[in-house]
């Protein structure tokens, strides 16, 4: 089997002939930090934004070299080039958000192009553009048939917060219901033109990614999700399966009040089970591992940044264990690769994942 | 008192106003800013916290609650002053040196307002020296350091530092998603919140110690 067919399987909850490895998210220091072990002439670790062309052009051609060597099954692309530098600390996508980037990770939304209903009135959402899928048309001339490639959407949750201020949203929900429901339509509207794209240009698997929990719950109540944010991303995922694409979906926390809804909702994935989020790969694969594919779990909080190698070969072994009987696992750490985790403990993810992911031969 | 208990009602559905309308009733009744402190807001805030804390509710219903609470301490400002009211202690707050989220620290700004305390909020990426120079400017019995990020948390122990070396005993509350408790006491914190609702008992605790 290569690497598509592997996750294709694992999404079908049926077992491949190993337990798939994907990298959800990965940071420019982690790429550095791992593609040192693989290759010369990387730069210092600094944000894509520091680096020249070629240190660009390097960076991008280590990622796929880590997804090679190391057999990662899947790759991930999202949006590049949509958005303008305003200053050294400042970006605006194409929504008119405007982000304060940080060295610690990716950029913030800080500025918000609507306050209220008013402000709807004279804005104009923007376009998708196939320029913007640069990523992905570069992963699929690399990696051909060979790799499932991934996609990073946002869903109507993240976008909506995004366009009105995370807090403002909140009170809208109370305030002015109708406004809220009209942003979140206006970001599905978006994603529904962009899946077209997407699938011209050869994806295989979205991921609604929507954050929508902490640690202890959702953030938002389970009615309030119900009523502003999953029926927008329904349809998202209804509109994807017709187009004949698998749909992962992601959001960090703990998503117990809102896994059944989720569940109903046709999605194949879940991503990322954080174990600190009670999203534990025992519990999770024995409450739902028959409906959906569960994709994470190895600790990115405390394990892979202070932990040590063997520790984390362990971890992965266990999550195997606890999750890939009956196939319908993929493994993969519990949030994005950030700036913070080791290397050597990413390596030593990938290897385990080969080491224990083998299913018996058929 | 009947009205005092419609404000708690009033402010645990987050009816600003009815919250208002309330207050300015009890004030032409000559009721003390104090007892309507104690009796409407913090009770009514302490009861919403709780059922926070045991995810009844959700952050939006914290946010109007909070919202209905400051137009009443709006409306009570002047009569405050006149009676001399004090507060329960003095927070300064803000997410760490690097991050650039302030939900979490939002949230537990609500709590502390919400059981009576003054509230200095500095926003995000606070450094060191910012916090301990606005404690003690404050006189403030509490710095509380938020952080989400694994890569940022690790700026906390600079206040902490900072803090001994000029010998200051302000106590510093840490809290925060990637945070945990053995984590808090590797930095020498005084005290640790494993979420926002949790965070005022963990003060009032240091408090009495």
């Amino acid at each position: 089997m290569n690497g598509k067919e592997r996750i294709m399987t694992a999404l079908e909850i049926r077992e491949a002939d190993r337990v798939p490895l994907y990298i959800h998210g990965i940071n420019e220091e982690p790429i550095i930090g791992i593609g040192r072990h693989l290759t010369d002439g990387l730069p210092e670790p600094k944000k894509f934004y520091q680096m020249n062309d070629q240190e660009k052009m390097k960076l991008l051609d280590t990622l796929f070299l880590i997804h090679d060597e190391f057999d990662v099954d899947g790759i991930t692309s999202f949006e590049i080039a949509h958005e303008k530098e305003l200053d050294e600390k400042h970006v605006t996508d194409d929504w008119n958000v405007m982000y304060t980037r940080s060295p610690h990770g990716l950029p913030v939304a800080t500025g918000h192009p609507l306050k209220n209903a008013e402000d709807l009135k004279t804005y104009t959402p923007p376009e998708p553009k196939a320029e913007h899928l640069l990523l992905l048309n570069l992963a699929r001339d690399r990696f051909k048939d060979n790799k499932a490639c991934f996609w990073l959407m946002r869903g109507a949750y993240v976008l909506s917060w995004r366009l009105v201020g995370m807090e403002n949203l909140m009170l809208k929900m109370f305030d002015d219901p109708e406004f809220v429901h009209q942003v979140a339509n206006m970001t599905m509207e978006f994603n529904l033109k962009q899946l077209e794209l997407l699938v011209q240009a050869g994806l295989d698997v979205l991921v609604i990614e929507d954050d929508i929990a902490d640690k202890n719950s959702t953030i938002i109540s389970p009615l309030q999700f119900q009523e502003f944010v999953n029926p927008y991303n329904r349809k998202l995922v209804d509109r994807a399966h017709d187009l004949g694409l698998k749909v992962v979906r992601h959001s960090d926390g703990n998503l117990w009040p809102i896994l059944d809804l989720l569940i109903e909702t046709g999605y194949d994935g879940l991503n990322p089970l954080e174990p600190q989020a009670d999203m534990g790969m025992k519990k999770v694969k024995e409450y739902c591992g028959d409906k959906l594919c569960l994709l994470g779990n190895i600790d990115c909080v405390n394990l892979l940044p202070y932990g040590t190698e063997e520790e984390v070969d362990l971890a992965v072994k266990k999550t195997i264990e606890d999750g890939g009987k009956g196939g319908g696992l993929i493994i993969c750490s519990s949030n994005s690769l950030h700036p913070g985790v080791k290397p050597e403990n990413c390596i030593a993810m990938f290897e385990a994942t080969r080491k224990y992911g083998q299913y018996e031969l058929r | 008192m009947e009205i005092l208990d419609q404000i708690s009602d009033f402010i645990q559905q987050g009816n600003m106003d009815e919250v208002a309308r309330l207050t300015n009733s009890t004030i032409e009744q000559n009721i003390s800013p104090q007892d309507i402190i104690d009796k409407g807001l913090v009770s009514g805030m302490g009861i919403i916290g709780e059922k926070f804390k045991n995810n009844e509710v959700f952050v939006p219903e914290m946010l109007i609650a909070a919202r209905a609470m400051n137009k009443a301490l709006e409306i009570l400002e002047p009569e405050m002053i006149n009676a001399d009211i004090k507060s329960a202690g003095t927070l300064v707050i803000g997410s760490v040196e690097g991050d650039l989220h302030d939900i979490g620290k939002n949230l537990v700004g609500i709590m502390f307002k919400g059981a009576g305390f003054k509230i200095i909020d500095l926003g995000v990426d606070v450094s060191a020296d910012r916090f301990i120079k606005t404690a003690k400017e404050n006189t403030a019995d509490f710095i509380g350091l938020s952080a989400l990020l694994t890569t940022t948390m690790t700026n906390m122990e600079d206040t902490i530092k900072g803090l001994k070396a000029e010998n200051l005993s302000i106590k510093v509350l840490v809290g925060g998603a990637p945070l945990t408790e053995k984590f808090a006491r590797e930095i020498e914190a005084d005290g640790y919140a494993p979420d926002a609702a949790s965070a005022v008992g963990v003060a009032r605790s240091l408090l009495t110690s």
